[in-house]
């Protein structure tokens, strides 16, 4: 069961989402919050070509910048305590000064569940997005991550697909799914997508059995369609209006995905609806 | 036969070329791995310092003109610095106030009259005084990372073509003898890349302006006191002091050759001038002013410190380019822009410019000795030595645009942005940008003009 889960807060429209779907989590578990913002200091104070005369500029320019890192994880977290205090949820801020994978990794390691926002961008001052931290998070993370897309309502709705390949990281995504209290008075739905409808419904088969056995009830679904396996699974989950998908995350080695792409990636990056990953 | 040896010219060796080279990898490297070394002003004295000892030694212990040599670098010192402070002075207590609104006809206008200012008051002296108001002005832009880039090819490098207070580089030719209104026959190249960029540029600006339309204002700091007004120029009297820096160089051109003699004393008199006008914009100029230039001598320090190590580790370096030219193949015009301007790239282009024009000595003389006894003034009033130098001109100014940190206001230039909260492109994004714009457009004026 989740007891505290980690907010991660960078003050944009995707980190609020974040902070409303783990109000709504945290009041329908009796968990407590943890609010994390970043200030980047190392990536704003970072080494960089600066010509003859640049470098006091650039120390102007750094200052500048962390002023205004440090104001944006005030307000973030100011936010983050109110939303809270209007849901009636638990919760501390916690202001770290480091790189943000980094930092959230070492955070997450003591807590159940991690949140963030999926378009989050933690180093606003230097990048213009920042889909290194997230997948560094989800290549590294030993906890769960539940990421948040913008468009979402604040609410895990009944039906929940659970993404099931038979890979390691998808048996370990069941078991901290089914432990997190999450699952129960949800529908689990197990699928698994494959050319083949018997081998898929065999694997969808084993899913659910790993479900049974960790006292979750789940129905098994075998998906062929012409379609990739990110759309047939996105289509899928919208027929049965799906609020949670949960999967392992980056099952395959780093080379595997280089060659046949990136199932997590394309899930990640395309989906509307939560997602709750396990590496 | 011991007469022959006796006469013969003492010739540098490759190893005293060392320390010049190192130094400037030094200072374009240490940014990148040692930054909160680098911050220090005591750090790049004491590299300074250190960089120099070896020249030193050498041009004392091992050259019978090395005291000589090292007085006149020390005089050509002082006089760059006071030029550089003088304007830097000058154009910090200069603020461009008032509404204006970034439509792409007003940006444009803004940076042509950059592009002319440029080479009135200096790259850093425009970048300074322009990039603010432009920022200001296009606050309402969703993106103005464009402005940003066409800013720098154009204010910060390409407009200060046309005379030596344009950039230092060509400062440091006219200190070398380059008379004052020589660089002006750049003005073909000076209008063609400047022209077409503008042209570019306000195409460009039309096109992000048109689909950026109706897309929510970004979030960045204002200064209402600053926006507010018809647009006007406040510390408008540093626009006469402007000019006297403009008389005291151009004065000093015109007596170079009355005072042939007493070349120490024509220095000293620049230096005195260039400070008399310095001094007059710092009592003339309110501090509130300078306040909001977030006027600093830091940058000028940086720039004092910095140079000393060059003025001393390149005297040999250029006494061994201007012996050995010839024998190094780069010997045509385009050849010597290519060059100059992919080292000035990459290291500031007022060392690159030196050395390079000492090079085109040394291809000049021929071995003859007779342009070699003249130095870079001697290449003026030859033929093959005046297009020699052009080249260098155009490649050491125009190509110093093509990195962060070919040029001293293009990394002030994006430092400045990111603190108005436009995000600028990376170390290689910028690149990615200059490569395609810039290259095809050097292809055109090495082809035209070389």
């Amino acid at each position: 069961m989740i007891k505290e889960a980690l907010v991660c807060l960078e003050g944009s429209p995707s980190s609020d989402a974040a902070t409303r779907l783990a109000t709504t989590i945290a009041s329908e578990l009796g968990a407590s919050l943890v609010g994390l913002a970043i200030v980047d200091e190392p990536d704003i104070r970072a080494g960089t070509a600066t010509g003859i005369g640049g470098s006091s500029f650039k120390h102007e320019r750094d200052e500048a910048l962390l002023a205004d890192a440090r104001s944006r994880a005030a307000d973030s977290l100011a936010l983050f305590e109110r939303r809270c205090r209007e849901a009636k949820v638990l919760a501390r801020s916690l202001e770290i000064v480091g790189r943000p994978a980094a930092s959230i990794l070492k955070e997450m390691e003591t807590r159940d569940l991690t949140i963030i926002g999926r378009d989050a961008n933690f180093r606003f001052e230097t990048e213009s997005d920042d889909a290194a931290t997230r997948e560094a998070i989800l290549h590294h993370a030993a906890r769960p991550v539940l990421l948040v897309p913008e468009e979402t309502d604040g609410a895990i709705k009944k039906e929940v697909v659970v993404a099931y390949d038979g890979s390691r990281a998808a048996k370990r995504a069941i078991a901290s799914f089914a432990a997190s209290g999450l699952a129960p008075r949800r529908n689990i739905h197990v699928a698994t997508v494959d050319d083949n409808g018997e081998s898929a419904w065999e694997m969808a088969s084993a899913g659910v059995k790993a479900f049974a056995e960790l006292g979750v009830a789940a129905e098994p679904h075998n998906i062929v369609s012409a379609l990739s396996n990110i759309d047939a699974l996105f289509r899928f989950s919208n027929e049965i209006g799906a609020g949670l998908i949960v999967m392992g995350a980056f099952a395959h080695n780093r080379l595997a995905q280089l060659f046949h792409g990136s199932v997590t990636r394309g899930l990640v990056e395309r989906a509307t609806t939560p997602l709750y990953l396990q590496h | 036969m011991e007469n022959v040896i006796a006469a013969a010219p003492h010739l540098t060796p490759a190893w005293a070329v060392v320390p010049f080279v190192g130094y400037l990898f030094l200072i374009a490297m240490l940014p990148l791995v040692a930054s909160r070394l680098w911050e220090s002003n005591l750090s790049k004295l004491v590299l300074a310092l250190v960089a120099g000892i070896p020249p030193v030694v050498y041009l004392v212990g091992q050259t019978h003109d090395g005291p000589a040599l090292l007085l006149r670098t020390g005089f050509d010192y002082l006089a760059f610095m006071a030029l550089l402070g003088a304007l830097f002075a000058i154009s910090g207590g200069i603020c461009l106030r008032g509404a204006l609104v970034g439509t792409p006809a007003v940006n444009t206008a803004f940076l042509a009259a950059g592009a002319v200012l440029a080479s009135v008051i200096g790259t850093t002296g425009a970048s300074a005084l322009l990039i603010r108001p432009l920022l200001r002005a296009n606050a309402h832009r969703p993106r103005a990372t464009h402005l940003v880039v066409f800013f720098i090819f154009i204010v910060s490098n390409a407009g200060g073509l046309l005379t030596p207070l344009g950039d230092p580089p060509l400062f440091l030719g006219f200190l070398r003898g380059v008379p004052f209104t020589w660089t002006l026959r750049l003005l073909p190249a000076w209008a063609l890349v400047n022209g077409a960029l503008l042209v570019l540029f306000a195409a460009f600006d039309q096109l992000s302006f048109v689909r950026q339309r109706g897309k929510p204002r970004p979030s960045r700091p204002s200064d209402p006191a600053l926006e507010v007004g018809p647009l006007r120029v406040e510390g408008g009297l540093n626009l006469v002091w402007l000019l006297g820096i403009v008389g005291v160089v151009f004065a000093t051109g015109m007596l170079a050759a009355p005072m042939a003699g007493h070349p120490h004393l024509l220095t000293l008199l620049q230096v005195a001038g260039m400070t008399l006008f310095a001094g007059l914009s710092w009592i003339t100029t309110s501090r509130d002013l300078r306040q909001v230039n977030r006027f600093s001598w830091a940058p000028m320090i940086e720039v004092a410190t910095i140079f000393l190590g060059v003025f001393v580790t390149m005297i040999p370096a250029l006494s061994f380019l201007e012996q050995r030219g010839a024998s190094l193949g780069i010997t045509q015009p385009w050849q010597f822009f290519w060059t100059s301007g992919a080292l000035s790239s990459v290291l500031d282009n007022a060392p690159t410019y030196l050395t390079f024009a000492s090079l085109a000595v040394g291809v000049t003389d021929g071995g003859t000795g007779v342009v070699a006894a003249g130095g870079i003034r001697a290449l003026v009033s030859h033929p093959t030595g005046a297009q020699l130098l052009a080249a260098v001109s155009c490649g050491a100014v125009m190509m110093g645009a093509v990195t962060y940190i070919g040029n001293g206001p293009n990394f002030m230039v994006k430092a400045i942005a990111e603190q108005h909260r436009v995000r600028t492109p990376s170390f290689f994004g910028y690149v990615g940008w200059s490569g395609s714009i810039l290259l095809p457009l050097f292809a055109l004026v090495s082809h035209l003009f070389f």
